[in-house]
């Protein structure tokens, strides 16, 4: 598939449009990556990114309807304040988004440690969590080095495509 | 079986938003399973909840069985709604729903693969003693078709034996032509259904499109909601369908509502589903063409002449109720047509034309139903097809109808993105259109009129008012 430039303006402005902070896109060897936050080092309108999470998917032409289990979506927005503030002080933040709709394991297995913790240092192979879809178990890289600053969703939760999964502080740059 | 509570909506566009208020009329929840180009949709407003399955291209979000039926796991959903298209004739999603205890909003995995594999359903078809169009079996390879089509007589069609919808189906007029189209048949057929087998039949061309509602619970009750006509199509794809279908005798109608129900009888059909037949005007017969085992697009021209919420019902079917009216109570009254409304250029053999509805003004009033998803600043993604609503109108009569319908057209207003909508208007004013008349004698619309004369004749009007406009 070949994209144009009018393509790249319409994902482009479909990341606008909606609150994710990023898109990927992958189309054979092409892969896009579109980040809302920019690539350079911390943006004052950091907190006007709300995490992805219930309210990405309902972002409604009219008023928002109640979610149906707020429990099993991602975390607070209450936190994204004093992010906002550690990504002033230290390095860029990224997130690690989910690549499909599953369910989320922080551990190998049930009672075993968590792959990651706040604060540990992760490099672009490191497995930072499992996805489950329909009993089929994918591990998720890290796909960057940086180091754990948050863990947005909870042990067992249905994450959706595109939810940020982890913050990670990039120290690269 | 328990009451369905929550339904997971695996569809996007006006379907979903069809689903989402059907679900709401009978107080049940919804999910809607969204890709990522869909997430700030009507639909994903409507709904109670939005999820989104993954990227734009459907292949990683509507057509992924595994996300679809994990988004209805983890939402607490009981129930799948396939809508149409996508995986709605996909055996595996009703499969999976079994295997996961969630119920699947239509017929089951048998159902679907009896019909689905359209070579199987014309020859079980056949065996009920209910005509099929003069053709093949299977065809083996090239030489096979050419024995198969002298036989049957040129012009022939090719069919995807996997397919539906026009996908792989092609006709062949001349024998030079067989090796050249059999080829590109097969490539089709491959590329949509991973399955290149082909079959062959006769190629009708003064055809009518004529297909059978049907519907039917777990309980043995099996009826039919009459027919509609969807002749006026364009490479097999449907742009306007009316019921009743003009000119159809009551003894004929009684023949193909009763053809259609052997067969729903035969394979113990359940839910809602429509058996296509193609009605050959020179001969004045009728012949199966093949069986959708979903809710089809233009189910709302039955609901506006026969008072019935197909959805609903499909939906109280489904989770284990008995139809909630007899066949002696389906008492079609008036006339019902519907235009589907596409973002498409008509002069520019209709491209698709996606891009952001700065205009959106539908047309109101007594007998006029607009179903869509479409609003101002909705921007019509280029990812999916291209159907922005359906305008379906209903009279007394057919003439009143049309009247209304084109009354209806000149005041549906939409900027930003290039519609079928002034095409449409042109369409319906045509005196072919408006005669119809018997099936048995017409001559004017059939499956190929569309094609070879309205769109043409249409096209350099407009063409030649444009050039006349710049003067």
């Amino acid at each position: 598939m070949d994209l144009n430039e009018d393509d790249v303006i319409q994902i482009i402005r479909y990341l606008d449009e909606s609150n994710f902070n990023e898109l990927r896109l992958q189309l054979g060897d092409l892969r896009i990556v579109v980040n809302r936050t920019g690539s350079v080092a911390p943006l004052p309108e950091i907190e006007d990114a709300p995490e992805t999470g219930p309210q990405a998917t309902l972002p409604p032409p009219q008023s928002p309807p109640p979610a149906i289990e707020p429990s099993a979506t991602a975390s607070p927005t209450s936190e994204t304040a004093p992010l906002a503030e550690e990504t002033t002080q230290r390095g860029r933040r990224v997130s690690i988004t989910s690549p499909m709709l599953g369910t989320f394991y922080r551990a190998p297995a049930p009672g075993e440690p968590p792959f990651v913790e706040v604060g540990t240092v992760v490099d672009e192979e490191t497995t930072v969590c499992i996805i489950e879809v329909m009993k089929l178990f994918s591990t998720i890289k890290a796909e960057r080095r940086g180091r754990i600053s948050r863990v947005s969703v909870e042990d067992g939760q249905l994450v959706e495509y595109g939810q940020v999964l982890f913050l990670l502080e990039s120290e690269s740059d | 079986m328990a009451a369905i509570t929550r339904v997971l909506v695996a569809n996007r566009g006006e379907v979903a938003v069809r689903v989402i208020r059907a679900c709401r009329a009978l107080g049940i929840e919804t999910v809607l399973a969204a890709s990522a180009a869909d997430v700030s949709t009507l639909p994903a407003s409507m709904a109670d909840r939005a999820l989104c399955i993954g990227p734009a291209p459907s292949a990683a979000s509507y057509l992924s069985v595994s996300s679809i039926v994990q988004a209805a796991l983890g939402s607490g959903s009981d129930a799948i709604h396939p809508g149409y298209g996508f995986l709605s004739e996909q055996p595996e999603l009703a499969e999976a729903c079994l295997d996961n205890g969630l119920v699947f909003i239509g017929p089951g995995p048998g159902h679907i693969r009896a019909m689905g594999d359209k070579l199987a359903a014309r020859q079980a078809v056949a065996g009920l003693g209910i005509p099929v169009v003069p053709g093949s079996e299977m065809i083996g390879d090239f030489s096979d078709a050419e024995a198969v089509a002298n036989e049957v007589g040129y012009p022939v069609l090719l069919k995807a034996a996997a397919g539906g919808g026009g996908k792989g189906m092609k006709a062949v007029h001349r024998p030079g032509n067989l090796a050249t189209v059999y080829r590109e048949a097969a490539a089709e057929a491959q590329s949509a259904f991973g399955d290149d087998r082909l079959y062959l039949e006769a190629y009708i061309a003064n055809a009518r499109h004529i297909e059978v509602q049907v519907l039917a619970d777990g309980h043995g009750n099996r009826l039919h909601l009459f027919e509609r006509d969807c002749s006026v199509q364009r490479r097999y794809q449907k742009l306007i369908e009316e019921s009743p279908a003009p000119g159809l005798s009551d003894e004929f109608r009684n023949r193909l509502c009763e053809a259609a129900l052997r067969i729903v009888e035969a394979i113990e059909y359940e839910n809602a589903g429509t058996v296509e037949f193609i009605l050959d005007q020179d001969k004045g017969s009728f012949y199966f063409l093949e069986m959708n085992t979903r809710i089809q697009v233009e189910h709302p021209v039955t609901e506006m002449t026969t008072g019935l919420d197909l959805v609903r019902e499909q939906i109280r079917v489904a989770q284990g109720e008995r139809l909630s009216f007899s066949q002696a109570q389906v008492v079609p009254t008036g006339h019902a047509i519907e235009c589907r409304i596409n973002a498409e250029r008509p002069e520019r053999d209709f491209q698709p034309s996606p891009g952001t509805i700065t205009r959106w003004e539908p047309p109101e009033g007594p007998g006029i139903r607009v179903d869509s998803h479409c609003y101002e600043g909705y921007v019509v993604p280029p990812y999916y097809d291209s159907l922005l609503a359906k305008l379906i109108v209903s009279g007394d009569t057919r003439m009143e109808a049309i009247a209304r319908l084109q009354r209806a057209l000149s005041s549906f207003h939409v900027e930003g993105v290039d519609t079928t909508i002034r095409f449409q208007a042109s369409l319906v004013e045509r005196a072919e259109f408006i005669a119809a008349g018997s099936p048995q004698t017409n001559q004017g619309v059939n499956t190929g009129w569309l094609e070879r004369v309205a769109i043409p004749s249409i096209i350099a009007r407009e063409k030649g008012l444009q050039g006349g406009d710049e003067k």
